[in-house]
Formats: C-alpha cells, structure tokens, sequence
C-alpha cells in the first residue's frame, strides 16, 4: 500500500499536483495561522471560509441566470466575498471592543445563510460537498498556480512588513505609540487572510479551514520556545500532515481534507500527551528542598 | 523634550476630570503626578500619549501641537499592566524587544537595555515563563530602547519587588541625568527616593496644583 502510494505520487499528475499544493499550503496555513492565533482571531478562518462560499453559491446562482462568467472559477467571487467578510468583521469589531467573537459570529451568521440561499436557488447543491470538506485530489494545474502566486505574495508581505505585523499582532497600543498605522496593518492582514482562507477552501473545505490554520500552530505552541521556533514547528507539523493525510487519503479513499487534519489532531494529542509524562516525570524527579518538605 | 500644557480640561460626558490644567517643563525635567483614584492621573497621561483626543486646551511637544505631533517613537511608555499584550503566544525577550522597536535595534542596545534592568539573564527565555517582576522590568527595558526623550511611567513598579524597584529608580535617574524628560504617576505618599524637580497634585474635583522643587544631589537618593 505504502509502495503504490510512492508509485502513484510520482506517476499520476493528479497526486503529484495534490503534493505540490498540499506542501505550499502547510507552509501558508501555519506562518498566516500563528498571526490568527496571536490577535485571539483562531475562529476568523471559518468566518471568512463560510463568506467566500458565499462567493462561489453567488458564482453558480450567476451561471442559472445565463452569467457564466464566474463558473469556471468561482474562486474568484469566493475571495472577493471573503474580503468582503473579512470587512465586516473589522467593522463589528469596533462595535463590540471586548467582545471579538460576537463579531465573528455575525458575519459567520451571515455567510451560512447567504450561502445556502443561493446554494438552493442554483440549484447545484451537489457541488456542495467539496466545498465542504474539500479535494486537495482533484485539483488542476491552474489551483497550483494560484496557490504559488498567494504564497509568494504572503511572503514578500511577511518579508516586507512582518516586524510590524508582529507588533500590531502582539500589542496594539505599544504598536500605535510606535507610530504604526494599525488600522492599514489589521485591513492589509485581512486581506491576506481573506485570499488565504478562499485559496484552502477547494483544497481542505469550508469546514476544515480552521484546523489546517489553527491545530498545527496549537501543538507547535506546547514544544516552541519562541516565536520563530513556534512558527518553524508548526510548518513541521503541518507538512508532516499532508504528506501522511495524502497518503491517508490515497490508501483508504477518504476525504483528503479530512485525512490533512485528523493527522493534525493526532499530532496535537500526541503532543499534548507527551508534554504531560515528561511535566509528570520532572515533578517527580525534582528533589525535596527543606522549604517543601516543610 | 520641552512639554507645555496650556488649559487643558477634559470631561467623561458631564463629568470633569481634569480643570483647566496647566504645566511646562524642559528637558531634564522630572515630573511627579500624584493623587487619589479617580483623580485624573491616567486620563491626564492618556491625554499626554494621544490615547485622549485634546478638545479643550492644548499640548505641545517641542513647541509642537500634539494633534500634529508624529515623533511618537521619541515617547517611552511604562504602564502598571500591559493587558493589551498576549503572553501566551511563546516569543523570546530578545525576539519581543525586537518588534517593539521598528527602528533597526542592535543587539548590544538590547543588551544594554536589559542589562539596566538587571535582567541580562533573560535574553533567550520565554516572556511566558518569567515571574510579574521579571516581565514588568522587560518592558521598562523596552521603553529604554528607542532611547525615548520624554519617559511616561504610570505606576510603574506596583506589581515588583523592592530589588527591582530599586534597579528601576535607578535606571531612570541615569535617563533624567542625560536629559530625559520624566514624568512618573505615582499613588506612594513617600517620595523621598524620587529625585524629581515638580510635582503636580490632582484632585477630585478636577482641581490640580503644579509645583517645582530644588533637587537633591543624586548621591543622598536612598531607596
């Protein structure tokens, strides 16, 4: 199985495209996912997922009504309307100070049913299921493209303006005296995240968003000693997940996006496993001073 | 940095806090801002940092009005909490000393910085895993590193130890002997370890007094 599965990766186009896209994405996913995490914002991915399926039920509605522009890239529209979400959460955010997930759930609120509405009315709710659940194992040459130019552009933001990503990530105030333009740096953020979320959602699905941004940065959080050994960590683990999740996949023909992140799952438990015997083993190794035997 | 405060007043709808205050200091100057809760002190420092926008009076940093000043990165900041900070996230203090400065910061400025603070030993560890002391000493070592012309401390040492207090005094006394501007909020009754040259007293009336004083050589300072 495991042989057949290395035959095919360099043999069949199809597998070979989900390796490249799945290993640009589990770098993207975890650097854009630790910022996420970072700004207390871990629930946006699905937020904007669930907005940029807006986009694509909008691009299928279109192409009932004879507007075929959309429909051989619904993508597009996807990451318009995840733009668009991403606003609006900027927007409610300001309303709702200290509540930052009141804002989420609004626009999530919101997504869901615009989506189903038009869903419904295209009547092609049949294409429903991949953007659910994704199916990094279909994708065209076209995607892999698409996912290359978003990552080198991710990058050469990072690159250009990481250090103030990072400030206004970890401390909005000190960035402001700083004299930071905070509210150009959360929108140009956004941005990136919004194409980001649209760019996983053919390949992972609007479901399981969250987890390829999110899980990998959660257990690269219990071992990462800094910021930069974090990130690194997480990339680790999430390049580990597409490989072993495509091989999932491959092996017992299920969902890919689904096999991506139940490796990631496991990763976490294992993790959090793991760091609870050797906190329990320090304990225990650690001699009885006079004070605590006190 | 010279400041000149002309007149301002300041109200939370019809409630005033602060009643046509005014104050002017000159480089090297050290400011002590005193009085009970509630009195005005950090809606007066907020004012000061461009947090409150100046309706009713005036602010000027270097003969500069405040609504236009731009040279932020010339203020240190030093509260008694940084709730606004995430420090769960792991990030190194040299990693957290180096964003806080956009400015390109060498390592020997961040060694330096620490060092002041008696905290050299800090450098590589995790900011989630040092004590309420240790980390409030790393942000007093983060306002040290732009090497701020004018330093705003709002009760800066309420949450550390007597060691740190005095490693932090001290450092500040150094800043003020090379002509930084001092302004320090403080609820302490005492200020005999302060060497500071005018005190501004808030009431809760919204009332202040502005006073200077003859300071003392530097070397009769006792913590």
């Amino acid at each position: 199985m495991v042989l057949s599965f290395f035959t095919d990766l360099f043999q069949q186009d199809f597998m070979l495209r989900a390796l490249l896209a799945g290993l640009i994405l589990g770098v993207l996913a975890p650097v854009i996912g630790s910022i996420v995490v970072i700004r207390r914002l871990s629930f946006i991915a699905d937020t904007l997922g669930h907005f940029s399926l807006v986009g694509i039920s909008v691009s299928l509605f279109l192409s009932t009504l004879g507007i075929s522009i959309f429909f051989e890239r619904p993508l597009y529209l996807g990451i318009l309307f995840s733009v668009v979400g991403g606003l609006l959460v900027e927007l409610f955010r300001r309303s709702y100070k200290n509540y930052k997930e009141i804002s989420m759930v609004i626009v999530i609120s919101i997504g869901a049913a615009l989506s189903a509405i038009f869903f419904s009315l295209s009547k092609k709710t049949g294409s429903l299921y991949n953007y659910l659940f994704g199916s990094i194992l279909t994708i065209t040459n076209y995607y892999v493209i698409l996912i290359l130019i978003t990552a080198v552009i991710v990058f050469a933001l990072f690159i250009i303006f990481g250090k103030q990503i990072v400030a206004v990530s970890f401390e909005e105030s000190n960035a402001k005296m700083l004299g930071v333009n905070v509210g150009l740096f959360q929108f140009l953020f956004m941005i990136m995240l919004s194409i980001v979320v649209s760019v996983l959602l053919e390949s992972v699905g609007v479901l399981l968003i969250s987890s390829m941004m999110i899980i990998p940065v959660a257990a690269a959080m219990k071992v990462g000693w800094s910021y930069k050994s974090t990130t690194i960590i997480a990339i680790v683990f999430s390049e580990l997940s597409v490989f072993f999740g495509l091989w999932m996949a491959y092996s017992f023909t299920i969902p890919s996006g689904a096999a991506i992140v139940s490796i990631n799952v496991i990763l976490l438990m294992a993790i959090s496993f793991i760091k609870k015997i050797r906190s329990r083993k320090l304990v225990k190794k650690e001699p009885i001073t006079n004070e605590s035997a006190e | 940095m010279q400041i000149d405060v002309h007149n301002l007043s300041f109200s939370y709808g019809h409630r005033t806090v602060i009643d046509s205050l005014s104050l002017s200091l000159s480089s090297g100057d050290y400011l002590v801002i005193r009085g009970k809760n509630g009195t005005g002190k950090s809606t007066f420092i907020k004012c000061l940092l461009g947090m409150n926008p100046v309706k009713n009076g005036m602010i000027f940093y270097d003969h500069q009005d405040i609504n236009y000043f731009k040279e932020w990165t010339c203020l240190g900041y030093v509260s008694q909490k940084f709730e606004d900070f995430n420090y769960e996230f792991p990030i190194t203090v040299n990693e957290f000393l180096s964003v806080s400065s956009l400015r390109k910061t060498s390592q020997s400025n961040r060694l330096k910085a620490l060092d002041q603070m008696g905290i050299l030993e800090l450098l590589n560890q995790n900011i989630n895993n040092l004590s309420g002391g240790e980390l409030q000493r790393t942000f007093i070592a983060r306002s040290m590193l732009n090497d701020p012309k004018l330093l705003i401390l709002d009760e800066p040492t309420a949450s550390i130890d007597k060691l740190s207090t005095e490693y932090f005094f001290k450092a500040v006394n150094q800043l003020n002997l090379q002509g930084v501007t001092i302004i320090l909020v403080t609820h302490n009754e005492s200020l005999g370890h302060l060497n500071y040259s005018h005190v501004l007293t808030m009431f809760s009336d919204g009332t202040n007094t502005f006073q200077t004083r003859d300071r003392c050589d530097l070397s009769e300072v006792d913590f």
